[in-house]
């Protein structure tokens, strides 16, 4: 992971210069589709340019520096169908992305390094891409439509319909062991599996596990601190409207 | 090769110096040593140097048994060996990891160093290496075989908890969690055959 970072981030800081000293936030750019290049364009001018709201961007982009920031004026329910634009994003990067660019590799370096131990490796994680598929549907197709249906009915300010039983406590449970299994496969590459001319194929696989467990960690960060949290409140809300 | 002792001497006799460094280099073991006069030295040098060891005469202590135990405590992975050749109170001894005497043979010298130096190193080597224990290899091959918690304790005559613990440090130990990981690992090391597993 990419290491030479800890810098709290502020509005009037260069973006540019975020980026120079670490890449890896060019993916929160991309999750929230702003474009490169920058110019000399600071967090706050590019933030209004896109309509974001900077102190959403500011906790985002500290996340991913390793620094725990607190925003000036709380997140509100205003700021969710942001949160959850970007997280669908961060979705097509995985699934239309990384993970298809890292079973590729998978199977050169199982086509260079014929151990019978290594073809187990393409099918350890096909079946894990299957499930990081599955829950990234379920978060598609369920968790975020109700939550986008949750800001509605407080927007209408309607009242809480109890047929729908679903809470967002279930999905806290749902939402587990994908870093797991790639935490998993990085001890094999790195501890384990025996070598036969891979080592530069081992390396760039290593890298894109990289890749992705940093994205995938702030992912969660997102989910766990700052979603979840927001909808529980949005959920008590209601209750109390009934 | 392997990586070269590192140790302090602190003797006052030259003599006793030049024989004690002269055993060391016709040992035909990767001893490197240097020298110290002082406490106020020998830490200059441990701070310095990667020492293992420090070989002092006892009498060094004497007066400043306070200094020698304060120093031995700050640093707790060094180890000190007295080099004695005449009486010491008992109590005053027992401060050292271990002894060598003038009248010791050669090889009995080198060997007590490597015993005190080793030792260090087996307790590292229980702590880095991570060896797996018989009954967590046990439990391990029955997990790649795709039986559940529940249906190893029953095979292996031990409660639920205890299969959930040696799966604890079984993970903590490869630094896999999954069983389909774990399987792979199992299968490396050769404690399962692969051939369970091309249905």
């Amino acid at each position: 992971m990419y290491q030479s970072t800890n810098i709290h981030l502020t509005s009037d800081i260069k973006l540019s210069d975020v980026i120079i000293n670490n890449p890896y936030l060019l993916l929160l750019l991309e999750h929230f589709g702003i474009e490169v290049p920058l110019q000399d364009r600071t967090l706050k001018q590019v933030c209004l340019q896109y309509g974001i709201n900077i102190e959403l961007f500011l906790t985002f982009a500290n996340l991913y520096n390793g620094v725990n920031y607190t925003p000036l004026s709380p997140l509100t329910i205003q700021d969710t169908p942001t949160i959850i634009n970007y997280l669908k994003n961060s979705h097509r990067y995985y699934a239309d992305e990384i993970y298809p660019n890292i079973l590729g590799v998978i199977h050169q370096m199982a086509k260079v390094n014929d151990f019978k131990e290594m073809a187990l490796v393409p099918r350890f994680f096909v079946d894990y891409f299957n499930d990081v598929t599955e829950h990234l549907e379920y978060e598609n197709k369920t968790v975020y439509p109700y939550i986008l249906h949750l800001i509605e009915r407080i927007e209408n300010k309607e009242k809480d319909d109890p047929s729908i039983a679903y809470s967002v406590v279930e999905y806290q449970e749902h939402h587990n062991d994908i870093e797991e299994k790639l935490n998993d496969l990085k001890s094999l590459l790195i501890k384990y599996l025996p070598p036969k001319n891979d080592q530069t194929i081992r390396r760039k696989l290593l890298f894109l596990l990289s890749e992705l467990e940093y994205d995938l960690n702030i992912h969660s960060k997102i989910e766990e601190l700052i979603l979840i949290p927001l909808v529980v409140a949005m959920e008590l809300h209601l209750k109390k409207l009934r | 090769m392997r990586k070269p002792v590192c140790m302090v001497l602190m003797e006052p006799s030259p003599l006793i110096t030049a024989g004690l460094l002269a055993i060391f280099k016709t040992s035909g073991q990767n001893f490197f040593f240097v020298q110290a006069s002082s406490f106020d030295e020998v830490e200059i040098q441990l701070l310095k140097n990667k020492v293992e060891l420090v070989i002092l005469n006892p009498s060094y202590t004497q007066n400043f048994t306070k200094t020698f135990v304060a120093l031995k405590n700050q640093y707790r992975n060094i180890k000190w060996v007295g080099l004695q050749y005449c009486f010491y109170d008992p109590k005053m001894l027992a401060n050292f990891d271990a002894i060598i005497t003038i009248s010791d043979s050669p090889e009995t010298m080198v060997s007590t160093i490597l015993r005190v130096v080793r030792e260090e190193n087996l307790q590292d080597a229980g702590s880095t290496q991570d060896v797996l224990t018989d009954r967590e290899t046990d439990v391990l091959k029955l997990l790649a075989k795709g039986l559940t918690n529940k249906e190893i304790a029953d095979k292996l005559h031990i409660s639920t908890n205890t299969v959930i613990t040696h799966r604890k440090n079984l993970s903590q130990k490869t630094g896999i969690k999954s069983v389909s990981g774990l399987t792979i690992f199992a299968i490396v090391q050769k404690l399962v055959s692969i051939d369970d597993f091309n249905e």
